[in-house]
């Protein structure tokens, strides 16, 4: 028997291209980067093993995104990793108050009113991490953009299913402290 | 029951075997170390079942790789014996055909027997001589390309050769699946390499049939339902927007049928006359000028006798004038002369008074050329001559003269009278005494010579001299006397003019005008005399010349009117050639500019047109308007064609150009004005393609859930399928089609939206640009569109996924993309095993069964429970388990080592070993569907 794989590059034309999306440390999405999510995952696993063999780990959702896996990235949360956890966090807990269902969060408008809503009723938090302002909100939107974990149309917002990273955390998180009667908030600086 | 199916493998000479034997008509257990070609043994079979190269595949070698290695010479055989219901024992061979690796396929009728491909001498049969010792046998071999061969093998072969058996192994429920089955098959020979991603591709490939034409290009399938109305509708608004153009067409379009065909009509008609025309110009302007030089002709005779008959008129007026004027002296001549009795007394007078002149004349002259002297000197004179003839008529009868003459002789008296005086010689004889005698004697002497007389001394020649007498009557003197006396009167009258000359003169004058007085009275007498004579002569003239001046007159005035007539008539011809030559100058001009040499035409019979109906009769004298009017219509003509492609331009660019390549721009103009008449109606039917269109994207779609929703019953009976047995530990193992859920969610969003169109009520919603404004439907619809295009199609294998459901016992289910990472190794192996032989059951006519096999590495990972699980399981779907493992199986019905001799392999019949159970196996959970299938008779090794 033999393990090794012939690697056809002539199947993999959008190769450059999807080495670059992913390395800049967005996450590609279905819904969003329809040509390149379907090359990657027509070749999937030629990609995870040519990515796996170059010290990249490809991590492919089946619920429609993939991204790059770095293991340092759990043991150093940046200040804007824990500003989208928060927002999205919010976001989700505003929503499921509303009653929408959250697995549903890619059908959500993210506009200028929410933005206001969870403004005003969670001023204080957002305050603690700088954020009390809207244009300050945008601007965060903005970087999850390039983050592809939104997508935007004139001061609209859509959230991609790369954000079910942080809803699985967060529910993860939630059932790990349901039992202890914590909310959801408490668990913004472990996203 | 006979179980039809694999029987035997054999390997001669190939992939590293001298020799081997391998039954298959039962799970088997092959042992061996690793690397002892295990794999390559089962691997040889894929020469025989999948024998297309594109689908075979020996791992990390390439077939040309392979190829050496199981053909290294022409007497390298694989050989398969295979019962088949109704051909009975087959044999499907392949064999090697020497340097060039490649091989050759062959079948025959009979069972396999390994001393057969054995020639006498030890040696193995050789490919060329393969078919000549077989049949030394009474073997028929048949040779087969590998597409002949696959096609028997498969049993879609279309024409057999003489005597040839059915040799179709496989058969398939639908000749369709047979690329699939092969790939499958290719994977039943190593299940263990089943992959998950594999399996979702086969199981598409085998319910593919089930599932609607499922590849949909959604953009197309958009673009064309809705391009389609879009494009009517651009091409309706068009239409709307540009009606009055469109009117205007139609209505010049009829126009230029109806110019058409009146040209058609006038055209040849118009080229006849002209080509009559120059004739009938040049006759008729010949003729015309005829006329007028004519009618020239009879104005000039017509002057010419105007002028004599003026001339004739200015005669007669002028004698008459004359004769007038004549009456009009005669009337004064008449008062002049109305006392005048005759001329006689004008005569008298004339000569009375020219008397007197000629007197006073004289009186005049006399005195003025001669002094009162000389006049007083005649005077005197003329008394002296007086007195003398007063003597001379005295002495008349006795004068000395007649004294002498009758005395002396003549001779004598002519010489005395020359001598003497006058006066002497009338001296009367009282004055004289003669004595005759004396005087005759002297006479004799002194007269002797003639012409001289001689006194006594003196002698004169009286030659020259006159006589001075001449004796004369007394009438003669008396005469004398009265001549002198009125001498007299005269001189004295003389006398006294000299006197007083001016007087004398002035009365000459008067006297002299008198005369002439008289004389031109007497002339105009003369003149009145004759006038009167001539009087009624001339009144007679006078009347007739009167007559002749009115009568000419009259002939005058009617000359006059002929010459007016005749310039008239002059006028008229002049104007008649003036309108011939106008005419020809028009029809040259016309001619030359004739703007119908323009190319449409030429064609223009085969151009559309309306027939003309109308009668046409063109005279040549109208044939100027005619052809103008032709000429007209032609430029008319052309300025439609222009318009009407100006206008044409002017639609297509408002966006009508649906009809802009048909057949033309007559019929598209045709079509367009048909189009416009019909807008209403294209409204409707516009409405009515709308809503299709919408239900067509709709039914694309339906189609695509539809499929998915066939593929997920397909994929429950094919659960039912694989999990009819237990599979190790598993209460649970299902592969479950889990939705995309965008994707499908945009397909329910699209068609729900549709159904509401089709009952028509929010048509509007759904159309085109109503979608783009709806972010829900926009967004479907872009996904799934962007889905197709990534994908070059819709499938609806984009719709789901697979994931395995794995439950184990008391604890609960649990998904898993991959196979691999769903359990530990065995049970992943089972799992693939299962499923991998439930796609080929699937595949395979139910009603042939034909026992496969399929091979199993790394046996030993499975535990005897789950291995005879196995066995059972691909019993079930027709399949005999060939286990590979370095130790020996018991659940297996023959174990088969492997020996290596002399660095070959060798695997010998006599080497198998057959175990029995003791006992009737028992399922291992579920009680197993089906019947169980008996065992053949034991074979016992030797």
């Amino acid at each position: 028997m033999n393990t090794l794989t012939p690697l056809y590059l002539h199947k993999l034309p959008q190769l450059g291209e999807i080495f670059s999306f992913l390395n800049s440390g967005k996450h590609m999405n279905r819904l969003a980067d329809h040509r390149l999510w379907a090359e990657l995952e027509r070749e999937r696993d030629t990609y995870e093993m040519l990515f796996g063999a170059l010290g990249y780990a490809l991590r492919v959702d089946e619920r429609g995104f993939a991204w790059f896996y770095f293991e340092e990235a759990s043991s150093f949360v940046s200040k804007t990793t824990r500003q989208l956890a928060l927002l999205f966090m919010l976001i989700f807990e505003f929503q499921a108050d509303t009653g929408l269902n959250l697995g549903r969060f890619t059908d959500w408008m993210i506009d200028e009113k929410l933005l206001a809503a969870l403004l005003e009723k969670n001023r204080i938090l957002l305050e603690a991490e700088g954020l009390a302002d809207r244009e300050l909100l945008e601007q965060l939107l903005k970087t999850a953009g390039n983050y592809g974990l939104v997508t935007t149309d004139r001061h609209q917002w859509r959230l991609l299913p790369a954000v079910f990273r942080y809803l699985d955390r967060f529910e993860e998180l939630a059932q790990a402290r349901a039992p202890e009667g914590a909310t959801l908030a408490d668990t913004e600086e472990l996203a | 029951m006979i179980q039809y199916g694999f029987q035997r493998l054999a390997l001669l000479n190939s992939a590293g075997y001298r020799r081997a034997e391998l039954p298959l008509d039962a799970a088997v257990s092959m042992i061996a170390p690793n690397n002892t070609g295990k794999t390559s043994l089962i691997n040889a079979l894929q020469f025989l079942l999948i024998v297309d190269k594109r689908r075979m595949d020996f791992g990390a070698h390439d077939v040309d790789t392979s190829r050496r290695f199981y053909f290294p010479h022409n007497s390298a055989y694989i050989l398969l014996e295979v019962a088949l219901p109704v051909t009975g024992t087959v044999v499907l061979g392949c064999v090697g055909r020497g340097v060039s690796h490649d091989f050759e396929y062959f079948a025959y009728k009979g069972q396999l027997d390994l001393e057969d491909y054995c020639l006498p001498d030890g040696s193995q049969v050789q490919q060329p001589q393969l078919k000549a010792h077989m049949a030394s046998l009474n073997k028929l071999v048949f040779s087969y390309s590998s597409g002949d061969f696959a096609a028997a093998l498969y049993g879609n072969r279309k024409k057999f050769m003489d005597q040839e058996p059915d040799f179709t192994v496989f058969k398939l429920e639908h000749a369709s699946h047979a690329d699939a089955f092969q790939r499958v098959l290719t994977r039943t020979l190593r299940l263990d390499k089943l992959r998950s991603a594999e399996v979702k591709d086969y199981l598409l490939a085998i319910f593919r049939r089930d599932l609607p034409d499922s590849s949909i290009d959604f953009k197309a399938e958009w673009d064309k339902a809705f391009s389609e109305v879009n494009a009517d509708r651009a091409q309706y608004q068009a239409a709307l927007r540009h009606r009055p153009v469109i009117d205007a067409m139609e209505r010049q379009s009829a126009r230029r049928l109806e110019l058409r065909g009146r040209l058609l009509h006038s055209g040849p008609i118009i080229d006849n006359r002209l080509l009559q025309w120059q004739a009938h110009f040049e006759v008729q302007s010949i003729e015309l000028r005829a006329a007028q030089v004519q009618i020239e002709q009879q104005q000039s005779d017509i002057q010419l006798e105007d002028r004599i008959l003026f001339d004739k008129k200015g005669e007669a007026e002028r004698h008459r004038q004359k004769l007038s004027e004549t009456l009009q002296r005669q009337n004064l001549l008449n008062a002049e002369f109305a006392l005048i009795a005759s001329r006689t007394v004008l005569e008298q007078a004339l000569a009375a008074q020219r008397s007197a002149l000629e007197t006073q004349t004289t009186l005049v002259q006399n005195a003025s050329s001669r002094g009162v002297d000389a006049i007083r000197r005649d005077i005197e004179s003329a008394g002296r001559e007086r007195d003398q003839l007063q003597r001379e008529l005295s002495t008349l009868t006795d004068n000395l003269y007649l004294h002498l003459k009758r005395v002396l002789r003549p001779e004598q008296l002519d010489a005395l009278n020359r001598v003497m005086s006058g006066q002497t010689m009338t001296m009367s004889a009282e004055d004289f005494i003669s004595e005759p005698e004396i005087l005759r004697q002297w006479l004799d002497t002194a007269a002797a010579e003639a012409d001289a007389l001689a006194l006594p001394g003196l002698r004169l020649s009286v030659a020259g001299l006159t006589a001075q007498h001449t004796q004369r009557s007394a009438d003669e003197i008396s005469q004398r006397i009265r001549e002198i006396e009125q001498q007299l009167s005269g001189l004295q009258n003389q006398m006294l003019a000299a006197t007083d000359l001016d007087s004398a003169r002035n009365e000459k004058d008067r006297l002299d005008r008198l005369v002439r007085d008289i004389e031109s009275q007497l002339f105009r007498y003369d003149e009145f005399r004759e006038l009167v004579r001539t009087q009624d002569e001339r009144t007679r003239l006078i009347k007739e010349l009167g007559e002749q001046v009115s009568s000419l007159q009259a002939q005058l005035d009617h000359s006059v009117l002929s010459a007016r007539r005749l310039v008239d008539r002059g006028r008229e011809l002049q104007a008649q050639l003036d309108t011939l030559e106008n005419d020809h100058r028009n029809i040259t001009r016309l001619r030359e500019s004739r703007c119908d040499d323009a190319p449409v035409f030429g064609s223009l019979a085969d151009l559309p047109h309306q027939l003309w109906l109308g009668s046409m009769n063109i005279s040549l004298d109208e044939l100027p308007e005619a052809l103008s009017e032709y000429q007209r219509d032609c430029e008319e003509l052309l300025r439609l064609d222009r318009d009407l492609e100006s206008k044409l331009v002017v639609l297509r660019a408002g966006g009508l150009t649906k009809f802009q390549f048909m057949a033309g721009s007559e019929a598209e103009i045709q079509r367009i004005t048909e189009f416009a008449a019909q807008l209403s109606q294209e409204f409707e039917a516009l409405e009515r393609k709308a809503r299709s269109a919408v239900v067509n994207v709709t039914a694309c779609l339906r189609e695509l859930r539809d499929g998915l929703v066939t593929f997920k019953s397909r994929m429950r009976d094919f659960n039912r399928l694989i999990s009819r047995r237990q599979l190790s530990d598993l209460s649970v193992f299902k592969i479950e089609p889990v939705d995309e859920r965008e994707m499908v969610e945009a397909v329910e969003q699209l068609i729900s939206t549709a159904e509401h169109a089709q009952s028509g009520e929010t048509f509007e919603l759904f159309n085109h640009a109503s979608v783009l404004d709806d972010d829900t439907l926009n967004r479907a619809k872009s996904l799934l569109i962007h889905e197709g295009e990534v994908r070059g199609c819709l499938r609806v294998e984009h719709f789901f996924r697979l994931t395995f459901v794995i439950g184990k016992n008391g604890r609960r289910e649990e998904s898993f993309s991959d196979m691999d990472s769903a359990a530990s190794n065995g049970t992943v192996l089972m799992a693939k095993l299962v499923t991998g032989l439930a796609l080929l059951h699937l595949m395979q006519n139910k009603r042939y069964n034909i026992r496969a096999i399929c091979y199993l590495d790394e046996a030993s990972a499975l535990d005897q429970r789950n291995q005879l699980s196995l066995i059972e399981t691909a019993q079930d779907f027709g399949f005999a388990l060939i286990f590979a493992s370095p130790t020996p199986l018991i659940t297996a019905r023959y174990c088969v080592p492997i020996t290596c001799r002399n660095g070959y392999n060798y695997i010998s019949r006599r080497s198998w070993q057959i175990l029995e159970p003791l006992h009737q196996p028992e399922s291992a959970g579920q009680p197993m569907s089906g019947e169980r299938i008996s065992e053949a008779p034991a074979q016992v090794g030797a």
